[in-house]
This record gives structure tokens, C-alpha cells and sequence, in this order.
């Protein structure tokens, strides 16, 4: 087991189950692992760590529990740097923002990729989709979605 | 910065694998063509930019916050 720091308090984790992130995510392309931490209450959201820098750690989703139709497929392009086959399972994952009101946001426009057969996972930037990098939670009734990657 | 004029039709090439083409001038717009490996990845700045900030913001928050934003969750998702 490893430690790392966070702005949570120390963390101890398996070097060898941290997710990686083959080219960071945007604007944090120098992080390429991350501890994957469950959340302690009950629910959608769990949260991961970065192990190279301790003040970086980002909320995330399964946006389809939100966004049924929400869908992104990986091109053949995402598939090799995330070292998976055509047929290998790939999950769709969302950054949350909270803002300081406390409104919950997902980001739909820059989804991440997660492989679990390779623990690998990448954000995409969705090219000419209407999903915002805000997009609040549905209100009454999920939307109709649909999305490719680029 | 290398600054350089060209003409619809012209191009640019940067390095051994990236073109670039000027397609069309349009209502003080440009059309830009680009051809270079796929897995170079090409954004509009803005959007770009955009994500990257969204980003920075999104590692803005604490357990509070988790914890308030799993209570509303909690109440409003989906039943599985």
C-alpha cells in the first residue's frame, strides 16, 4: 500500500487498482493517476484523487442514471489509447460541479472514457454536441439524449 | 508568433504530418481544413478552453458539499 496526500487528509491505496489516465484530463495533462474513492454516503457519486498532485480531485457519475439515452461511443482512435478491443466494455463517466450555491452540474460536453478491462480511462471533448459543460440535473422528467464521440 | 498570409486553396504544413488548408472565406469568417494524425487531438480553442476551466472549477469542492449534493441525489434519482 502507498499513501498520498489530499485535501482530505491523508489517503492509503493500491498502487496497482489507481485509475490511469494515459493523458490526464484537460488542462491536468501532467496527472496521470488517480485513487478511486468511494463515497461514504450512499449514492451516484464517487470521487477520484490524483497520487502526483494532492489538491486535485474531481466528483464523478454515471451520467445515464441521470441522462438515460446519454451515450458515447469510442472511436477506434479512443479504443487503442485505452488499450481495449472492439468488443471490450467501455463505461461513460461524468465530472460533477458543484457550485457555491450548491447547484449540481455534469459535464456532457467533456465525458470520461473508463475501460475496467485496462483501468483505463480518457476525457473526450464531444465535437458539435449540444450538451453543455454545465448541464444542471433534469428537473422533472429525464431529457431525451443522444451523443457520439467525435 | 510565425505569421503568414495565404489564399483560399493555399495550405500550411507543420511538421511531417499536419496540413493545413484555407477552404473558404465567408462573412469575415475562415474555413480551415485540417489533415493530420488521428491521434492528434483538434479542438476549437474556445471549447477547449472552456473544458479546461470547467475542469479547474470542478476540483473547487469539499465533503460539504458530497455530502449535500448526495442528499438531493438520494431523492431524485432514478430507482434501479
Amino acid at each position: 500500500m502507498k499513501k498520498v496526500q489530499s485535501r482530505f487528509g491523508e489517503i492509503e491505496y493500491d498502487p496497482e487498482s489507481t485509475l490511469h489516465f494515459p493523458e490526464g484530463l484537460i488542462g491536468f495533462e501532467n496527472l496521470h493517476h488517480f485513487v478511486v474513492m468511494p463515497n461514504e454516503k450512499d449514492g451516484p457519486l464517487f470521487w477520484i484523487q490524483s497520487t502526483e498532485d494532492p489538491l486535485v480531485a474531481f466528483i464523478l457519475t454515471d451520467p445515464t442514471g441521470f441522462y438515460y439515452d446519454y451515450r458515447v461511443v469510442p472511436d477506434g482512435n479512443e479504443r487503442r489509447k485505452l488499450g481495449i478491443g472492439e468488443t471490450d466494455e467501455c463505461h461513460v463517466v461524468s465530472v460533477v460541479s458543484v457550485s457555491p450555491e450548491r447547484q449540481i452540474t455534469l459535464n456532457l460536453a467533456a465525458p470520461i472514457l473508463f475501460a475496467p478491462a485496462t483501468n483505463r480511462a480518457l476525457q473526450v471533448i464531444l465535437e458539435g454536441t449540444n450538451f453543455s459543460p454545465r448541464t444542471p440535473l433534469p428537473t422533472v422528467e429525464p431529457a431525451q439524449a443522444t451523443a457520439t464521440s467525435e | 508568433m510565425l505569421v503568414l498570409t495565404r489564399k483560399t486553396g493555399e495550405g500550411i504544413i507543420i511538421g511531417d504530418d499536419i496540413r493545413i488548408t484555407v477552404v473558404e472565406l465567408k462573412g469575415g469568417g475562415v474555413r480551415i481544413g485540417i489533415d493530420a494524425p488521428r491521434e492528434m487531438k483538434v479542438h476549437r480553442q474556445e471549447v477547449y478552453e472552456r473544458i479546461k476551466q470547467e475542469n479547474k472549477e470542478a476540483t473547487q469542492w469539499d465533503f460539504a458539499d458530497l455530502n449535500t449534493v448526495s442528499s438531493i441525489l438520494n431523492t431524485g434519482r432514478k430507482k434501479s
